[in-house]
């Protein structure tokens, strides 16, 4: 009996977030999809449908040479990122017994201050009278300014790392908040020293919300534009910077839309691939 | 401190901040023996395994290990392990890998492991469920496993935190003809914490009562009952009674009391003065009712309350100020007895026990009075 109410109630209370998904990812990825298929003339957009846009991102190199450059330093942005977070959330989710909440605090403040805000400040750090070059010079080490610190690669995974360390430390931190204490009283009984309770114990329970923080991390410096713009000079043409000009400044709307379904069936392939491995939510108790 | 002890506790204190959580215990643990630690929560109970296992580090004192001291020595380093009371199984490991976990620490292969494993898989009955997730036993079921899993080192010492206390009652008393039978077989020494009074007086060997930290009386479980080292060992074991007195006469081997103008004969080594102001106890089970035969401590009472238990009559007896329960075998009741009768209530001066009156705030009450 109960199971048969259940079900259309259920249902009603689904209506709310399928309503809200419909409107804001659904149709407009609809939109999207369908106009990645038209083509742009001048500053009129034709809407016969064509495969054209998809034939120049096959056949120009320069458009995969980007993708794999920009999936690249994704990756490698995902992986300092967690190595920055995953032994923050665990000192502070293990070793720290007073003031946990305001560690905590302190580690997700960075999300309140704007994007923009945080991005001029990496400038002046990393810049020529930046505060690396500035406290260098100024103990002797150098003479000149380095300048290898901005407008590159390594400018970007810098700032992106930093951005990406809250989104990590997050998920990561409540994977660990769930794992129950006496499991490390157990390990450390039957034998495990630290080192081998972090390894049996805390990483295998701690993986699921590593997975998600990587995902979470791939994804924003997969689609970043923004930082690459900002502090990549030449070399920090990434593939949501061509995205993003297709829209803005060659207002070839169709091509930027190809373009952006790629990236975006790209994102959906990592999730689905790395989702498999754990929950998403981050808690491999819940079942 | 002889070879042949398993544990030996010198003085092991424990205090968290200002709070002292165990207070100079001193034992020592015989092999194969089956220690308890009783007492309610919040005596030390715990906090003592936890420092034999090496989860806590004790603040004072000394443990020593098979006579090697370990005070200091970490957990991970110590032949003895814990059966948690929530069994901490690791919920990523089937059951086979929990229990391989504690070889794999010693870096036992696989292939000589697997032998071990369905050796302690057999001994708790076990076999078949080696490939299930913990999340996919009963509670009795995850217990055992965890038992198997702190067995499959062959420890110095076995260590249980109340491992029975999420079980339901029924199968709790399975559990404990099982553990015990266990012990037997393997014969490893057993540390056992309780609060379940009933569940350490059947098991052990010696029972250490514990209150705030301190252990008031270690012995077995007849020395326990019939000769409690405090007022609060002697209420928190089986069923007294409590009445105030007052001491008359006292020569060390009888002592004579005062009780509602009463004369109350104790033949039992008292410390109390004459004239010093008393507690005196006495057994529910020891209190007779009419008694046939003469005995030395006799008084008429009047019946304030009978109640029906199944097996047993509780009958509560008013004299004068004093409240005295019986508590009679059903067979034997005298079926004539109505509320308000005068009865003769009597019991036999080897079962009175007496304590100096100031032990009455440590009396644990239970009886529905007292609440």
């Amino acid at each position: 009996m109960k199971r048969r109410t259940s079900k259309p109630r259920q249902f009603i209370k689904g209506i709310p977030i399928a309503v809200w998904m419909l409107a804001l990812v659904v149709v407009p990825l609809m939109f999207t999809f369908l106009m990645s298929f038209y083509s742009s003339s001048g500053l009129m957009i034709d809407t016969t449908l064509t495969l054209e846009n998809y034939r120049l991102f096959f056949t120009d190199p320069l458009y995969a040479r980007i993708l794999f450059k920009s999936i690249r330093l994704a990756l490698v942005i995902s992986v300092l990122s967690i190595a920055a977070a995953f032994p923050l959330a665990y000192m502070v989710s293990f070793k720290i017994r007073r003031g946990r909440n305001m560690l905590f605090m302190l580690c997700i403040i960075p999300l309140w201050v704007s994007y923009l805000v945080r991005i001029i400040a990496w400038r002046t750090i990393l810049g020529n009278r930046g505060v690396i070059n500035s406290a260098l010079m100024a103990i002797g080490v150098i003479k000149e300014p380095l300048t290898f610190f901005l407008y590159n690669q390594f400018a970007i995974a810098i700032t992106l790392t930093y951005i990406c360390i809250p989104f990590v430390f997050i998920p990561v931190y409540t994977a660990l908040e769930k794992i129950p204490r006496n499991l490390l009283d157990a390990s450390s009984d039957l034998g495990a020293n630290e080192l081998r309770a972090f390894v049996n114990v805390v990483l295998p329970l701690g993986l699921p919300g590593l997975i998600t923080g990587f995902i979470f991390s791939f994804i924003i410096a997969l689609g970043d534009y923004i930082i690459p713009l900002q502090l990549g000079g030449t070399q920090g043409i990434m593939f949501g910077n061509l995205v993003w000009s297709q829209f803005g400044f060659a207002f070839n709307w169709p091509l930027g839309a190809a373009l952006g379904f790629i990236l975006f069936a790209i994102a959906v392939t990592i999730l689905g691939l790395t989702s498999k491995f754990g929950t998403t939510e981050g808690g491999f108790l819940s079942e | 401190m002889k070879p042949d002890n398993a544990i030996d506790l010198v003085g092991v204190t424990k205090k968290f901040d200002e709070v002292t959580a165990v207070r100079e215990f001193s034992t020592e643990i015989k092999k194969g023996e089956f220690f308890s630690l009783l007492g309610p929560s919040g005596c030390g109970k715990t906090t003592t395994l936890r420092m034999i296992a090496g989860l806590e580090v004790p603040t004072e004192g000394r443990i020593l290990l098979e006579g090697s001291d370990v005070s200091s020595t970490p957990a991970y380093r110590r032949n003895v392990n814990t059966v948690f009371q929530d069994y901490a199984l690791f919920p990523h490991m089937s059951v086979r890998k929990n229990i391989y976990f504690p070889l794999k620490m010693k870096r036992i292969s696989r292939s000589e492991a697997e032998p071990r494993i369905e050796r302690v898989l057999r001994l708790v009955n076990m076999e078949g469920f080696a490939n299930r997730l913990p999340q996919q036993l009963s509670g009795g079921q995850r217990q055992r496993i965890a038992l198997a899993r702190s067995l499959v080192n062959e420890p110095a010492a076995l260590l249980l935190d109340e491992p029975l206390g999420a079980l339901d009652f029924k199968l709790r008393v399975a559990m404990q003809k099982v553990l015990k039978d266990i012990q037997r077989n393997v014969g490893i020494t057993f540390i056992y914490v309780t609060h379940d009074q009933s569940e350490a007086m059947t098991m052990s060997d010696r029972i250490a009562v514990m209150k705030d930290g301190l252990a008031h009386q270690i012995a077995s479980p007849d020395e326990i009952y019939n000769n409690p080292a405090t007022a609060f060992v002697a209420s928190f074991i089986g069923d007294m009674n409590f009445v105030h007195g007052t001491v008359r006469d006292n020569d060390g081997k009888t002592c004579l009391l005062d009780v509602e103008g009463r004369k109350v004969t104790a033949n039992r080594a008292v410390d109390l003065g004459k004239g010093a102001e008393a507690l005196v106890c006495i057994r529910t089970e020891r209190v007779q009712i009419n008694p046939q035969r003469s005995v030395e401590n006799r008084g008429s009472a009047t019946l304030s309350r009978i109640v029906y238990r199944g097996t047993d009559y509780e009958a509560t007896c008013r004299i004068g100020q004093s409240e005295i329960r019986a508590v009679v075998q059903a067979v034997a009741w005298p079926t004539e007895l109505r509320l308000g009768d005068t009865v003769d209530v009597a019991w036999s001066a080897e079962d009175v026990i007496v304590f100096p009156r100031e032990e009455e705030a440590d009396v644990i009450k239970y009886s529905a009075e007292a609440v």
